[in-house]
């Protein structure tokens, strides 16, 4: 009917259509499940990582130590964090019941520590790789004796080059 | 069951309800409570205002001290030594003196006066009056915006009074310098001043931004969708989201360098000699506190900018009588800037050691920026482009502003390789770009909204022979002070420096600096004649008498002359349109309260 | 067609209403903690790229192996989960308040919240066990060719890389007699200390064995900077949580929210708990598992 130019017209389908997800408990008994079962799992998740912390121990105490093996079992405690972190944020700050536009606004500006997160290792790793190539005093004074491999290496395998 | 339900929709309707009663005006107004610890977003705005206006003349004048150093450097200034004593000796401006001038003028006005200034004077009065709100989300938090900024501005005015002087390590304050206090004068108790000032102003800036969004998400009247509002609220908005995701950042580098310098820790510390003491600090970065000052200060320099492309672009579709072009691609390319500027921070640090792969990534990123911001300009000249040009004062900024942005932007293109970027770091050449680009313009979209929405705030209008005066002298005054500037930038000048004179080959610049000096004393002296403007007009101005004085759509211009509390008297108008309905179907101007007709045209 | 396209729009985003059908002081709660996160974020952030620019990093297992009333036992990890768990559980009771809240059930309310803020404390306790911890055990550390006792402090740190035992015998040479009773009385009980203190620097020498002594070298000073740092700035966000939560539960014995009809406060200060709980599971993430 109207042939007036409505600029919301270009917006996301998303907004125009948003899922309605009110911030609804059906009933006691189901959230008090909800909460328990998110205890739960946060409960489990912090074992495993603490299994893994133990394990990153031993490895090190351990003959030649695998720097291989330490990165990825960093990189399962990362990614159980996260995962740790999701539900915490989407069931404890019921951010998951929310309206899904609101959720983006709250999603959609943590992607900028990706490139922050990014820029400032490389940066870091690049000022340590500068500094053992030029300051052979901090590369002497700093670098992990080689003369005992079977104690503790250096925690931070991820920062070898 | 589903009692949290009904819970939230209650909520904002009481809400709106608290502030219909504050628009019947049944409160009864101290002078306190009106004027000093107001909760009225207007009131709020012309606080923020004023005190801007206070420290433009300080930083302002900062400037024209160490100008005199640099067009002068052998001359005397008697006067100088009577007033500042022994920072300027024998009426010549003294080492310590002139780098606490140059930080201090780069502080005052980046933070105070083109951040808490710019954008908190107008996203204050802005955002309630054209979304159609009786007042911000939380009057309160408003309100306590306003005081930690005050809060801030009298830490920050203390130091300027203290026996070693303010900070004087460069408005960027890098450590190590900013962090040993033996390192130098400006690096003692005026440090500490400055980093707590600022941990104050971000708290202002903080609560300010918070407000700032959830008033425009939230707040705004009935038929005001996002795509409707007028492109100063969408500046306002991205301005405040880049305040609140990238001050925090300062704060921590601010909160660390507070560690290193008082309680011994080495974050950005390490192999330092200082007067022949080996320090025991070791294993800090000091680049690492750049980039999380530039985290800030880049996404910083943006939000300075921002609220001036909105009020350009508002204030250049009512005087050019047309649609603003391009709505949607407006809207666009300051969200796309507003990520952008959090993605090319390392772009300020191509020299310092920054890994060069890594620095190209970032060149690349900083070239990205060109996009959106040549869209936004071809936008600007093709609004003008056969408009029905009024020439305002307020238009005249606003066209200046353009100016400046693409002469300003362009030699952005430049710093922003890092090839180039090597031989013109640090030199006159940024000074001129940056005060070009983020300086000037911003401060030409300040004057535009205030000649703009004066009648607004005062319900007087400014005298407009001196608002033209004031433009011209202005806009010839700030390219003949900054554009020789780039001439010195590129033949190698160093910026910073006291005196240049020991160098030969600089001498030939001489003259040229003598001319920049004389020409920002009179500029100075031109922007006291607009103080004087300001608040003559406030008390003796021509009186407004109509509602809508310039024929705009926006709702601001529904309210009475002079809005009180709650800004509508009786309900809050319902908005039909979107606000750029200018010489459309044969009317000079259709208000967005207006619903559609029934043969209305497309555009 | 664009009608009903129109309906769906003013339903949410054509002003009038919340778009997120959200008051506007939850939002700003919500905005405030991205805020905040950013602030966590830098520092953590900034810790990563310290650390990287570190030939050798501390492993934490051996940092954090302390336990109260445990002694000198190696309990990796130990104290840290019962903290991280004492963190959780709070959380948990902070959801349930809120919960409360939402049915205006006043009694449950109060009764949740003052275990929140009892974990709250409790994991503030545990954080000062654990500082104090840190700071005055000293530990036996090569520094400047000599050995020195050390606590973990901003400005030392005892955790280095294992020093060579030609470089501990070397070092032992210009250690004082204090630091090798000290030295000495750790590791063999058979004397007294006094007997120890009472013998001469050349017996005391005798004693020690450099090959058996595993002492480290002075490790990066960051480590402590951005450890206290980082988790002083935590515990300073659990403490002020914890006096939210106090008010909170002040403001509901008096009956406030009951009469405001709506108990959205407590939902607020819940989301301020729980993130301050999420910034606990990055720092767990950062000081102690990597």
């Amino acid at each position: 009917m109207s042939t007036h130019f409505d600029p919301t017209q270009h917006i996301s389908s998303s907004a125009a259509y948003p899922e309605v997800s009110f911030y609804e408990h059906t009933d006691d008994a189901t959230f008090k499940k909800k909460v328990r079962k998110t205890t739960i799992l946060l409960s489990v998740i912090t074992i495993i990582e603490l299994a893994i912390g133990l394990a990153i121990y031993t490895i090190h105490k351990g003959e030649n130590p695998s720097a291989l093996l330490v990165l990825m079992f960093k990189g399962a405690v990362c990614i159980l964090t996260l995962a740790k972190a999701y539900y915490i944020v989407s069931v404890f700050m019921h951010l998951g019941d929310e309206i899904r536009n609101m959720i983006m606004t709250i999603v959609v500006p943590l992607m900028l520590f990706i490139w922050f997160i990014i820029a400032f290792i490389a940066d870091g790793n690049s000022y340590k790789n500068l500094r053992n190539k030029y300051d052979k005093h901090f590369q002497e004074s700093t670098m992990p004796a080689k003369h005992h491999s079977a104690e503790e290496k250096p925690a931070d395998a991820g920062g070898k080059q | 069951m589903s009692e949290s339900m009904s819970v939230h929709p209650e909520v904002v309707t009481t809400h709106d309800v608290h502030h219909d009663e504050h628009g019947g005006g049944h409160h009864k107004e101290t002078f306190i409570s009106k004027y000093i610890f107001s909760m009225d977003h207007k009131t709020i705005g012309k606080q923020f205002l004023i005190t801007g206006i206070i420290w433009a003349i300080v930083g302002g004048l900062f400037s024209v001290l160490f100008r005199l150093q640099l067009g002068y450097p052998d001359q005397s200034f008697p006067i100088l030594e009577t007033f500042f004593g022994h920072w300027a000796k024998g009426g010549q401006i003294q080492p310590e003196f002139y780098y606490a001038l140059v930080t201090m003028h780069g502080t005052v006005l980046v933070f105070f006066v083109l951040t808490a200034g710019l954008s908190g004077t107008f996203a204050n009065i802005l955002i309630p009056l054209q979304i159609g709100a009786r007042d911000m989300a939380s009057p309160m938090l408003n309100m306590l915006s306003y005081w930690f900024f005050f809060l801030a501005s009298v830490i920050m005015m203390s130091s300027l009074f203290i026996q070693t002087g303010p900070a004087a390590g460069g408005w960027t304050i890098y450590p190590p310098l900013s962090a040993l206090g033996q390192a130098s004068q400006g690096s003692k108790l005026g440090m500490d001043l400055w980093l707590v000032s600022m941990a104050m102003f971000i708290v202002s800036s903080l609560l300010g931004g918070l407000n700032y969004i959830s008033t425009i998400l939230n707040m705004r009247t009935k038929g005001m969708s996002m795509t409707r509002m007028p492109l100063t609220i969408w500046a306002m908005f991205f301005t405040a989201v880049l305040g609140v995701l990238s001050f925090p950042v300062l704060l921590s580098g601010a909160i660390l360098l507070l560690f290193d310098r008082n309680l011994g820790t080495s974050f950005f510390l390490s192999d330092i000699v200082v007067n022949g003491e080996v320090l025991p600090n070791e294993g800090g970065s000091a680049i690492l506190f750049q980039h999380l000052f530039w985290f800030l200060g880049h996404p910083e320099v943006y939000i300075i900018l921002l609220p001036a492309m909105g009020m350009v672009s508002e204030i250049m579709s009512v005087n050019s009588r047309k649609p603003i072009f391009g709505y949607m691609a407006m809207l666009g390319s300051l969200f796309a800037i507003a990520i952008l500027a959090f993605l090319v921070w390392a772009h300020h640090m191509f020299v310092t050691g920054l890994n060069p792969f890594l620095g190209s990534i970032f060149v690349l990123l900083t070239l990205l920026i060109a996009v959106p911001s040549a869209i936004k300009v071809f936008n600007w000249l093709t609004t003008l482009w056969r408009g029905n040009i009024r020439f305002t004062p307020a238009m005249l900024f606003a066209i200046g502003f353009v100016s400046l942005f693409i002469s300003g932007g362009l030699t952005g293109i430049f710093l922003g390789n890092s090839t180039i970027d090597i031989h013109l770091h640090d030199t006159m050449f940024v000074v001129a770009h940056f005060h070009i680009v983020m300086g000037v313009a911003s401060f030409f979209g300040m004057f535009a909204g205030v000649y703009h929405w004066f009648p607004k705030m005062f319900g007087r209008y400014l005298n407009s022979t001196l608002g033209y005066i004031h433009f011209w002298v202005t806009m010839v005054g700030a390219y003949l002070i900054f554009w020789p500037m780039h001439y010195e930038g590129l033949a190698g000048m160093p910026r910073r420096y006291l005196d240049k004179s020991g160098w030969v080959s600089f001498n030939q610049f001489g003259d040229l600096d003598k001319m920049i000096t004389v020409v920002s004393i009179i500029v100075f002296a031109v922007q006291l004649m607009f103080v004087f403007n300001f608040f003559y007009s406030i008390f003796k101005g021509r009186k407004v008498t109509t509602q809508n004085p310039w024929g705009a759509n926006t709702l601001e211009w529904t309210t009475p002359i002079r809005p009180g509390h709650g800004n509508w008297v009786g309900e809050i108008p319902e908005v039909h349109r979107w606000p750029y309905d200018y010489g459309k179907d044969g009317r000079d101007f259709i208000p967005q309260t207006e619903p559609i007709g029934a043969n209305e045209s497309k555009h | 067609m664009a009608t009903t396209a129109n309906v769906h729009q003013t339903k949410w985003w054509s002003g009038g209403k919340s778009p997120f059908n959200m008051e506007y002081g939850k939002l700003m709660m919500w905005y405030f903690l991205m805020s905040d996160a950013f602030t966590f974020g830098a520092f953590l952030i900034s810790y990563g790229s310290i650390r990287f620019s570190q030939n050798f990093w501390p492993d934490p297992n051996v940092v954090f192996n302390a336990f109260p009333g445990a002694g000198h036992a190696n309990l990796p990890l130990a104290f840290v989960s019962v903290m991280t768990f004492i963190l959780i559980i709070s959380s948990v009771t902070m959801v349930l308040a809120v919960h409360a809240g939402h049915k205006g059930d006043k009694q449950a309310v109060v009764k949740w919240l003052a275990w929140t803020i009892v974990g709250g404390l409790a994991f503030l306790s545990c954080q000062a066990w654990e500082w104090h911890h840190l700071i005055t055990g000293e530990h036996a550390t090569l520094i400047d060719g000599q050995i020195k006792m050390v606590g973990q402090t901003t400005a030392v740190n005892p955790w280095g890389d294992l020093a060579s035992a030609s470089a501990v015998a070397d070092a032992l040479k210009n250690t004082s007699h204090e630091t090798l009773v000290q030295l000495i009385s750790s590791h063999d009980h058979s004397f007294s200390h006094e007997q120890l203190a009472g013998m001469s620097q050349e017996k005391l020498m005798s004693m020690v064995n450099a090959a058996d002594l595993h002492i480290r070298e002075n490790g990066p000073v960051a480590f402590g900077g951005y450890f206290y740092g980082i988790t002083g700035f935590h515990g300073f966000h659990v403490f002020s949580g914890v006096v939210i939560n106090i008010v909170m539960l002040i403001m509901t014995q008096k009956d406030i929210f009951q009469k405001r009809g709506h108990y959205l406060m407590i939902e607020k200060a819940g989301l301020y708990w729980h993130f301050v709980d999420l910034v606990w599971v990055f720092v767990f993430l950062c000081f102690y598992l990597i």
